[in-house]
């Protein structure tokens, strides 16, 4: 039995197959943090916004789990490279930055409290680094060598989806950290890192495998066919995937972040209007305000 | 004096410094995964160079229309690559013949190319078993069977081993696609793992090498 996806020879079959090892990650990734809360819960009192946050780390972690166990997974490391892109998208625009915001800000400190890195983390999470840096690995495990390396073994292949994991972490840091020192770009300056970073760079890697003449990936390639899906196709499937692919959550997020910057101040949350029209912050005393 | 972060700790490390583990743990599962093969890169071909080049075999088996079909006489002056396989094959097989029907459809490549599949496993690759599996790459690639005795003095011919049947229905056999040149003669072989890009490069060579040149 092996532990975690990674590249097998025998034909593609939608028989199960079970990798403990995926589970127990699932189980390291949801546990700790439930337990956690809760503790948290009986020691400081209930938090309202705390079951919205449980809910999205948990869907996070699901999207963690959908991305590596079977069958994606496996086909991810084994069979067809759209599965490899669909991966790489789930990990870094829907696990990861779920996790984030399910995240509390207590939480957060404590983890790189513990962990001794959170000079590290202010460092690389501003916008220039973290998007130098995602980009970097970006290129590198997408390339055919670390492709065909890491997926190769199952310590390569989880080495691989955590580093994956990570670089999700790092995209959404200036946006959605769970530490507001982390996010205190301008809503110009985040929706521009967003766009260079995640819109723009990754749509180069993602043109030379549309249009590249043969298969990149040798994996992929020489694998057994996946329901008859040739090699070229596949890659070209998988080159749209990771060009269109993040559209929606990117261009969503953008368009957020523009609208709550352009929201004028009387339809944001709280304010009040007097009788005479006057805007009045929730935090202003009314007739502090004439 | 060391300077606190805002967790109210002394910072004595620097941040380039703390992400030099995870970089350096990347570099040894990387060096501890790697060792892929790759095909020999020697000589003007892609593919495996025979140190013996060997002449076509004169052998004759039965093609997918029942007939009587000599390797020799049918395949004279084309490019041939021939391969032992059978139609159960749940890898090498099928792959190879992906492969090679990707690469044949492309723009410049040879179009005098024959494509033979010699069946190891007779007794399932009937002729119409064996067109129906072809067709699914192209129709027209050549499918031959025969008796037991007469495919396996095929790939005796061939310098290969016999194959065997190593479980219920699987068996093991020669996994390198024969190229004989158009003057009759194979130069290359093309194992397990022969990537597109290799075809692309070697089939124009070979096609070159008509009975004039060589």
């Amino acid at each position: 039995m092996r532990f975690w996806c990674s590249t097998i020879e025998a034909p593609w079959s939608w028989e199960f197959r079970a990798y403990p090892g995926i589970w127990a990650a699932v189980a390291l990734l949801a546990g700790p943090y439930l337990w956690a809360v809760r503790r948290r819960r009986e020691r400081v009192g209930v938090d309202p916004d705390q079951a919205r946050r449980t809910r999205f780390y948990i869907a996070g972690v699901l999207a963690f789990w959908l991305a590596t166990d079977w069958p994606l997974g496996l086909l991810g490391a084994s069979y067809v490279a759209w599965a490899h892109m669909v991966q790489f998208l789930l990990y870094t625009l829907v696990a990861a930055p779920l996790m984030l915001l399910g995240m509390p800000e207590w939480m957060g400190r404590r983890i790189l409290e513990r962990l001794r890195i959170y000079r590290a983390v202010s460092w690389i999470a501003r916008p220039v680094p973290a998007a130098l840096i995602f980009n970097a690995l970006l290129v590198f495990t997408h390339s055919p060598w670390a492709v065909e390396v890491f997926r190769a073994s199952e310590v390569g292949s989880f080495a691989m989806d955590v580093v994956w994991l990570l670089m999700g972490f790092l995209l959404w840091l200036p946006i959605i950290s769970p530490l507001p020192e982390m996010t205190r770009s301008g809503p110009p300056v985040k929706m521009a890192y967003l766009f260079l970073a995640a819109g723009v760079v990754p749509a180069i890697p993602a043109g030379f495998l549309t249009f590249a003449e043969t298969p990149l990936y040798s994996v992929y390639e020489l694998a057994p066919r996946f329901h008859g899906l040739a090699a070229g196709t596949d890659q070209q499937i998988a080159g749209l995937v990771m060009k269109l692919g993040g559209i929606p959550i990117i261009w969503g997020t953008m368009l957020a972040i523009c609208v709550k910057w352009l929201r004028p101040a009387e339809f944001s949350a709280g304010t009040r209007i007097s009788g005479d029209g006057t805007v009045i912050p929730s935090s202003s005393e009314p007739d502090a305000v004439a | 004096m060391a300077r606190s972060n805002p967790l109210g700790r002394p910072a004595g490390t620097s941040p380039a410094r703390r992400l030099l583990w995870p970089l350096l743990l990347v570099a040894l599962v990387a060096t501890a995964c790697s060792g892929a093969a790759a095909v020999p890169d020697e000589g003007p071909y892609a593919g495996v160079e025979l140190e013996i080049p060997l002449e076509k075999p004169d052998i004759t088996l039965i093609d997918t229309n029942g007939e009587p079909w000599s390797l020799r006489d049918e395949t004279e002056g084309h490019l041939t690559l021939l391969y032992f396989g059978y139609t159960n094959c749940p890898d090498v097989c099928p792959i190879h013949l992906a492969q090679l029907d990707a690469v044949l459809s492309r723009p410049g490549m040879p179009r005098n190319v024959e494509v033979v599949l010699v069946t190891v496993d007779p007794d399932r690759d009937d002729p119409a078993t064996l067109r129906r599996y072809l067709d699914q790459f192209d129709d027209d690639y050549i499918g031959l069977t025969g008796s037991l005795a007469d495919v396996q003095a095929a790939q005796i011919a061939f310098g290969l081993a016999v194959a065997v049947e190593e479980e219920d229905g699987v068996f093991g056999h020669g996994t390198q696609v024969f190229a004989f040149a158009p003057d009759g003669v194979a130069y290359t072989v093309y194992p397990q793992g022969t990537r597109q890009s290799h075809w692309i490069e070697d089939l124009p060579l070979l096609d070159d090498l008509d009975g004039d040149q060589s």
